[in-house]
């Protein structure tokens, strides 16, 4: 049987801090954290690709760009049709969302209604007043106060956006030779050790980053077909979006639910008790997710303590905001493994003791 | 059949798949199984005296000699008489590309010594992607895993050839 010694207290310490400090550096260079992490999950998609390609008899190089090409085109392809889908369907959209929000907020009356039926002394809370009954006035405050600065910050995102694609390019076709020149440069020493590392980095950060698209794929097929059982339109759609809200930890969820609520609520303005069980199955899946799903696709790779988990998501969300509540997690658990790692290497006096060695033998040859 | 976009080659990674189609160990080898695997071996460099790796040490993964030579002392009676020395072409530590144990035998550079080495986990990726280059590679690594065992046995007075 194989013992592996558990990092101590110490080195806990020191991961914590210094994913900490990564948080503080990613939120003040979020313009280019973003487009890196979309790269990094586009080259895990596509290096199979490049592989078959490459199987064909193509160079590994050549391979990276054909497949980089198709990527661009596509990105291409699907910003075309959805900004013409967008002009010639702008304006039902805008009347469709005022239509949802106006059914959300018959909901919440509805609610209010039942409840107060039930509890007299709910008439004078700040909740029951602070509801709008004007959607007209509601959405003139909101596009006064909030559209503009919204719409300035998503304009502001599209140029780092544009980087993804180039730095999925880049790790395509040259991220095997740079952690290769990485790799030349350690001291041989503490070479085989060193790729060790690499490989387990690589490994965590593969098995994150797939583990969470496999996780978005298993959500968006199950309450998809949750809400098709419950006859809510567009099921797939709400899926999916809910899916990918949830890489948003708590707050994500939190959202997701809100907008199925809301479309329910729109679909079946008299039947509150579907739209019920749509809480219900939402919470049902965020529960398949957090003992099932999450287990098997993310889980396995980060190996972190569920109670240092919920800790971090607090610290991180102090130290850099929303960015920091999605980064945490799978910042910990790299650090986790690159301090393990360093710690073996460094720590390791047989291997210090061999490269004092050759650094003697350098200094005699030269 | 070539495929047309054959005629894209460069020439500094065509002159290291030539390299490496003369190693034994990669002969059986295409072209095109030596460009994936080349994008998983690590060059290094040693000077004459300096430590490759130590017996004891976790095997990690196997050493090719490209030039100059490669001695391994052992404290195991049988790898002590036998010294085997390895020159340009040959290769050593093929055990930890099948498990992960210690290694049985230090290897000491008696000349500034160039080899390329090959990672276990990098090599079972590749076995999972293309299974055919793992069975040639297994296969000469077989082989001389065999003549290596018979020469070991040969050695000890008391145990028969196999």
């Amino acid at each position: 049987m194989k013992y592996e010694a558990q990092p101590g207290a110490l080195t806990w310490a020191i991961n914590v801090a210094v994913t900490c400090l990564l948080l503080y550096l990613f939120e003040r260079i979020l313009w280019l954290v973003i487009p890196a992490l979309l790269a990094l999950v586009g080259y895990y998609c596509l290096k199979p690709l490049v592989q078959v390609l490459v199987r064909t008899g193509l160079k590994q190089r050549t391979a990276g760009k054909v497949v980089a090409i198709v990527l661009f085109l596509a990105t291409c392809l699907a910003v075309i049709v959805l900004l013409s889908v967008a002009t010639t369907r702008g304006t039902a959209w805008k009347a469709e969302a005022v239509h949802y929000l106006q059914g959300g907020l018959n909901f919440v009356r509805m609610t209010e209604a039942s409840l107060q039926k039930r509890m007299p002394e709910l008439k004078t809370s700040a909740l029951v007043q602070s509801t709008p009954t004007d959607l007209n006035v509601a959405t003139k405050q909101f596009v006064e106060n909030y559209l503009g600065k919204l719409l300035l910050q998503a304009v502001s995102w599209l140029p780092s956006l544009l980087l993804m694609p180039y730095l999925t390019y880049a790790l395509l076709q040259d991220g095997n030779r740079f952690k290769k020149h990485l790799i030349h440069s350690v001291p041989n020493a503490f070479f085989e050790k060193t790729l060790l590392l690499f490989n387990r980095v690589d490994g965590s950060l593969r098995s994150f980053l797939m583990g969470l698209i496999k996780l978005a794929c298993l959500d968006t097929i199950f309450l998809g077909l949750g809400l098709w059982l419950l006859g809510i339109s567009h099921p797939l759609l709400l899926g999916l979006m809910a899916a990918v809200l949830a890489w948003i930890p708590v707050l994500g969820s939190v959202v997701a639910c809100l907008i199925v609520v809301i479309v329910a609520a729109t679909d079946l303005p008299n039947d509150l008790v579907t739209t019920y069980c749509c809480i219900l199955l939402f919470l049902c899946v965020r529960l398949l997710d957090d003992f099932v799903f999450m287990p098997l696709t993310v889980g396995r790779s980060l190996r972190i303590h569920p109670v240092l988990s919920v800790l971090m998501l607090f610290l991180g969300a102090e130290v850099a905001g929303p960015a920091g509540l999605c980064l945490v997690l799978p910042v910990l658990g790299l650090v986790a493994v690159v301090t393990e790692m360093l710690v073996q290497i460094l720590g390791d006096e047989h291997l210090r003791k061999r490269y004092y060695h050759a650094r003697q033998l350098e200094r005699v040859t030269t | 059949m070539k495929l047309p976009w054959y005629f894209l080659r460069n020439s500094p990674e065509e002159e290291r798949i030539r390299k490496l189609k003369g190693l034994g160990l990669f002969k059986e080898l295409s072209v095109r199984e030596l460009r994936e695997l080349d994008e998983l071996l690590h060059a290094r460099s040693y000077q004459k005296d300096e430590v490759i790796f130590d017996e004891g040490d976790a095997g990690l993964g196997l050493f090719i000699v490209v030039s100059g030579r490669v001695r391994i002392v052992s404290s195991h009676a049988a790898l002590k008489r036998l010294a085997p020395e390895f020159g340009p072409g040959d290769y050593f530590g093929e055990l930890a590309l099948f498990e992960e144990s210690k290694r049985t035998g230090g290897a000491l550079a008696l000349e500034p010594t160039q080899v390329l080495a090959l990672f276990r986990t990098e090599f079972f990726s590749l076995l999972e992607r293309d299974r055919r280059i793992g069975v040639k590679i297994l296969y000469e690594l077989s082989r001389t895993v065999i003549a290596r065992s018979r020469r070991l046995l040969a050695s000890e007075a008391h145990l028969p050839t196999l």
